[in-house]
């Protein structure tokens, strides 16, 4: 076992590989840069558009919704930026070359991610971040010590929920290998995650909250610091909850990678 | 006519490979039907008309511009750059084809796929799981020719970026920022009559709204006076014939740049 310390220090050195080697490809880093920058905001002008012509949204300001909004795309950038190669996965299993990660004295999953770094990720990260603070400003939530030790608990929290729910899709591959259909809606399903929970009935807001647990991205967490007072109990429990589901995710992925028997080649 | 033709219906074949893929894009759209449905509940929350467009005709918009969207989606930008990155491009420089013909009947073959397997249940679900009735009026009989034209701006803006892979190496950005413009500015996220009014006259006279807001007009306002039903297929076949041209001259000077190492 190696100690969490060496890992950093070789996820650094072979992240600055990547990049060097991604630096040769310059405009279309700028492009994608762009482009990410365009597809992070283009939910929130929806919004904007939407609030010229009512004052709230079940009971939500568009100043609340901008918030949850920015918490949204600082929880989904850690999947972006450091998890992105489990796009990957379905093609090395389908061709066989996923056998290479096999035979190196390190964690797989971390070899296996540390294979990519999506650069373009972290536009999408600082905007959140930027946003973030300009939605807390105007709505006058107080940055105490306290506080800003629940925000980190509880952006780590939701984006490991949102890494959770993808990587788990992905590994489908390893018993179906077409996990392309399932992969795609999981991608899709985080675009519920920055609409209130109350505006679904019953049904849907149950699914979204206890079968895939979309609202934890940035809906319940946000409310901590939305509504402190008036949220329910369970919302508090939204950064375990994150833990959680990496573990089952991690569990899924250790069967499959001892299930997989290659392709022979 | 007959070359065309089969190029149509080898790409229409190889969509059909991805059958399980279509699952996806179909649970992907009623998923996303079900978020417009119960935002839409909220926004319109007891007023019986918003922007002139009642909860009905909003909704109809709204979910019909992802079917659209999905419709549209003919993956022929990404082709265009694998066939110039592998240099199976100089296929059509040996043949007696047109390039732009050729990506054309791609694309149609692929929008007939996408017809039978995702528009035909969409419409289903629509009229009777979220009972949607489809209102009748003239614009109903233009709606066709109008979708027909949208798809022809659409395919447009497709095959530009398809081109600039004559150029970079990968045009993941440039379809991303394409699609989000079309998205934000064509009222396909949100209908035009709920933008600020300045932006709302900016916003249809550029040729996006002619992919989303047309047609999907004329099936939710069908009896808005045929005079202005007719102005907007008049600006869909103005836009139609400059981005063909456009996109034309476009290839003529980007096949220039191509340099092809051995076959």
């Amino acid at each position: 076992m190696r100690s969490i310390r060496e890992y950093i220090r070789l996820y650094f050195l072979i992240e600055a590989q990547y990049i060097k080697a991604r630096m040769h490809y310059r405009a279309d880093f700028i492009i994608s840069s762009i482009g990410m920058f365009f597809s992070s905001l283009v939910t929130l002008g929806v919004f904007w558009v939407l609030f010229g012509s009512i004052t709230d949204l079940a009971g939500w300001t568009l100043q609340e919704m901008v918030f949850i909004y920015a918490f949204y795309m600082v929880a989904i950038s850690p999947m972006q930026v450091l998890f992105d190669h489990i796009w990957q996965l379905r093609f090395q299993i389908e061709e066989g070359s996923f056998i290479k990660y096999y035979f190196r004295p390190l964690n797989m999953m971390f070899y296996y991610m540390s294979e990519m770094f999506d650069i373009k990720g972290l536009v999408q990260l600082v905007l959140g971040i930027g946003l973030l603070a300009y939605a807390s400003a105007q709505i006058g939530i107080e940055w105490t010590i306290g506080n800003i030790g629940l925000m980190l608990a509880a952006l780590i929290g939701a984006s490991l929920v949102q890494i959770a729910v993808v990587v788990t899709a992905a590994c489908t591959a390893f018993w179906l290998v077409d996990s392309w259909p399932v992969l795609s809606l999981s991608w899709r399903v985080r675009e519920i995650a920055p609409y209130p929970m109350t505006i679904f009935s019953g049904a849907f807001r149950f699914l979204f909250t206890f079968v895939i647990p979309v609202g934890f991205i940035a809906f319940y967490p946000s409310q901590m610091f939305l509504r402190p007072g008036t949220a329910p109990a369970f919302v508090y429990a939204a950064p375990v909850i994150g833990v959680i589901l990496f573990g089952l995710m991690y569990l899924v992925w250790t069967r499959g990678v001892n299930s997989w028997s290659g392709t022979g080649s | 006519m007959r070359k065309y033709l089969a190029l149509s219906k080898g790409w229409f074949m190889t969509g059909m490979v991805y059958r399980f893929g279509f699952i996806a894009t179909i649970v992907g759209n009623i998923l996303y039907m079900v978020i417009a449905y119960y935002l839409w509940t909220s926004v319109y929350d007891g007023q019986e008309v918003i922007n002139g467009l009642s909860f009905d005709q909003t909704f109809l918009y709204v979910a019909l511009a992802s079917t659209v969207f999905i419709l549209f989606n003919t993956y022929v930008d990404w082709l265009m750059s694998f066939e110039i990155r592998e240099g199976r491009i100089t296929n059509y420089l040996v043949k007696p084809i047109d390039h732009q013909l050729a990506v054309l009947a791609y694309g149609g073959g692929r929008t007939i796929l996408n017809i039978l397997i995702v528009t035909v249940p969409t419409a289903l679900l629509l009229t009777f799981a979220f009972g949607v009735a489809i209102p009748v009026g003239v614009g109903l009989l233009l709606f066709p020719v109008s979708l027909f034209l949208a798809f022809l701006i659409s395919f447009c803006f497709d095959y530009a970026v398809g081109l600039t892979g004559f150029y970079t190496e990968s045009i993941w950005g440039l379809v991303t920022v394409k699609e989000t413009l079309i998205l934000a500015l064509s009222g396909a996220l949100i209908p035009i009559q709920f933008f600020p009014e300045g932006l709302q006259n900016l916003l249809r006279w550029l040729p996006f709204s002619a992919i989303y807001h047309t047609p999907l007009m004329m099936i939710t306002q069908p009896d808005q006076g045929l005079g202005l039903l007719l102005e907007r297929l008049a600006f869909q076949f103005f836009w139609v014939g400059t981005l063909f041209v456009f996109t034309r001259l476009f290839y003529n000077r980007a096949i220039k740049v191509l340099r092809i190492a051995g076959g």
